[in-house]
């Protein structure tokens, strides 16, 4: 346990002072305010490029124009950047050789797993706290009569995905040996989800729903009992993911 | 009983062996050399004993404790110096041994007064700069004194002085011999003249055996008696020595440089003594009759012939 938490404190102070920590909380922050912003602007941008004799309606934009920038940029990008950024979590200590002095003073194979999952969760969750806030303290600015159903649930669902992300991005850490491997293995991970999704009935235990269904559950159109069966999975997924990877770490050979 | 026993370790990689068979035993209080080629398997057979690599098959104990692999428990009474020894370059040397200090469980003043005397040991103390604008000089000295940090009773060194200059090399040899006292230190290398310098016992790895293993002195006796210095007044009688019947002996190498000779015996019944008859049935008086002091060099390469 105290091995944990010194490592811990020393994971978090490494992304503090590599800039990880910053790169992350700046690409989210920057979502955060852009998302009502294009929200707002996009039609009228549009608008301005018409020619007075084509007039085309367009519908005036809502807060949930807001949310859909909001679910958009933090799946695609937000993660995209969150893999890229976390992948080279264990191959960089192990081929520098950083660990293997740490591991020789008795600290546990297991605490140093537990402790980077522990802290990417953290910084994710920071993250993506602050692109919630920023996102809803300038929606409400900018279109203050909208209100929008489910909004914090479908957040929920997008976080726990980015927990399944990481546990899958852990585990590829355990099993390869460099950064680009890792990064591989995750995206094959993930490209394996929206393969199952092709068949309907998988989509309700599909963790990709969580992120890929949160529109639907801020328009209504989805239910949220729906996902309950796809969070259930998620969460074991992503302990069996950490389990595993711990046990797999154990046997590695250094 | 030794502080470090090795029973009968194999480790292979592929089609490669690396290990058949390694058997060690290392004694309290010693600076042991661990000297072999490159490739001999000196840090493998570290790492297995640190719990890194998993033997094919054999044991290792530390203090009487059985080592595991993939586990750390047996480490509590090891310190390690790895060949290049890496630190996370953003921190201090102080914020480095104080992150070392709390995992092997250190009380909290203990590092603060354990660490200022380890980096005084060592010649960091004055030093505020991150790790990361380190020498590889400083990082090695770090790096003994990040190993000695929990007052380990058995310091393993991989290669430690194998990058540095000649002043740096200095400055390792001085501070693992004034370590000396406290722990027992087990050095790997490939650099003679060091182990020559700072240890009292040696081993030869070669082949994935130990070809040669003992107190420095102990060897150097055992081999003692088989190489001969003999100086003549005259080039004339050397050659006279030279070419004597009694000599042309496949167990007898001779070589003749102006008027000294050198002679090499490989048969373990012939020595001095003989050597001495013949010069009597000759009647030549030598100037100079020296014994060959035999060099760890000729040594290692007896070994892994």
């Amino acid at each position: 346990m105290k091995g944990y938490l010194t490592f811990l404190k020393k994971e978090l102070i490494e992304y503090a002072k590599t800039y990880k920590l910053l790169i992350m909380l700046i690409v989210f922050s920057v979502f955060g305010i852009t998302n009502p912003l294009v929200a707002k602007l996009t039609p009228q941008i549009l608008r301005s490029f018409m020619t007075d004799d084509i007039v085309i309606n367009w519908p005036e934009p809502a807060a949930c124009d807001a949310w859909e920038q909001f679910f958009k940029n933090a799946t695609q990008m937000g993660l995209i950047v969150m893999v890229i950024l976390f992948s080279g979590v264990l191959s960089s200590e192990l081929s520098r050789g950083t660990l293997i002095n740490l591991l020789t003073k008795g600290l546990s194979r297991t605490s140093v797993i537990l402790s980077k999952y522990t802290c990417m969760v953290l910084v994710w969750t920071v993250s993506i706290a602050l692109c919630f806030g920023l996102t809803f303290g300038y929606t409400a600015y900018l279109f203050p009569e909208d209100d929008v159903s489910n909004l914090l649930f479908s957040v929920f669902c997008l976080w726990l995905f980015g927990l399944f992300l990481l546990a899958a991005l852990m585990i590829s850490a355990a099993l390869t040996r460099t950064g680009y491997g890792c990064m591989l293995m995750t995206g094959v991970i993930v490209v394996i989800c929206m393969l199952v999704n092709i068949i309907p009935a998988a989509h309700g235990y599909n963790p990709v729903s969580l992120a890929a269904d949160n529109m639907g559950l801020i328009t209504n159109s989805t239910e949220v009992s729906s996902l309950y069966s796809a969070i259930f999975i998620s969460f074991l997924l992503s302990l069996l993911f950490v389990s595993l990877s711990v046990r797999i770490f154990r046997k590695k050979q250094l | 009983m030794g502080i470090l026993e090795v029973n009968q370790l194999y480790k292979r990689f592929g089609s490669h062996e690396v290990l058949r068979g390694l058997d060690m035993d290392i004694p309290e209080h010693s600076i042991f050399g661990f000297v072999g080629q490159n490739g001999a398997g000196k840090t493998t057979t570290m790492k297995i004993i640190l719990g890194l690599l998993k033997p094919d098959s054999g044991t290792v104990t530390v203090c009487g404790e059985k080592v595991a692999y993939g586990e750390t428990k047996t480490n509590r009474s090891i310190g390690f110096l790895p060949d290049v020894p890496e630190f996370y370059g953003y921190m201090t040397a102080r914020e480095y041994l104080k992150l070392c200090g709390e995992i092997t469980g250190l009380a909290k003043t203990g590092i603060k007064s354990k660490s200022e005397e380890l980096l005084e040991l060592v010649g960091l103390k004055d030093e505020k700069k991150k790790i990361s604008g380190f020498s590889r000089g400083m990082k090695q000295r770090l790096g003994i004194a990040q190993a000695l940090l929990n007052e380990p009773k058995l310091l393993i060194c991989d290669e430690p002085t194998s990058a540095l200059d000649p002043i740096g090399r200095k400055e390792i040899l001085d501070i693992l011999s004034a370590a000396k006292g406290k722990t027992t230190i087990v050095f790997s290398t490939h650099i003679l003249s060091d182990v020559e310098r700072i240890c009292d016992r040696i081993a030869v790895l070669h082949d994935g055996k130990l070809a040669l293993c003992g107190t420095l002195s102990e060897i150097k006796e055992r081999r003692r008696h088989n190489g001969f210095v003999i100086e003549f007044d005259s080039e004339r009688t050397a050659c006279l020595f030279e070419n004597a019947e009694e000599l042309k002996h496949p167990s007898v190498s001779l070589s003749r440089n102006e008027n000294t000779v050198t002679v090499l015996l490989t048969d373990r019944s012939i020595d001095g003594l003989f050597l001495l008859r013949v010069l009597s049935q000759k009647c030549i008086v030598p100037l100079k009759f020296t014994v060959v002091e035999p060099t760890l060099e000729s040594l290692f390469m007896e070994a892994i012939r």
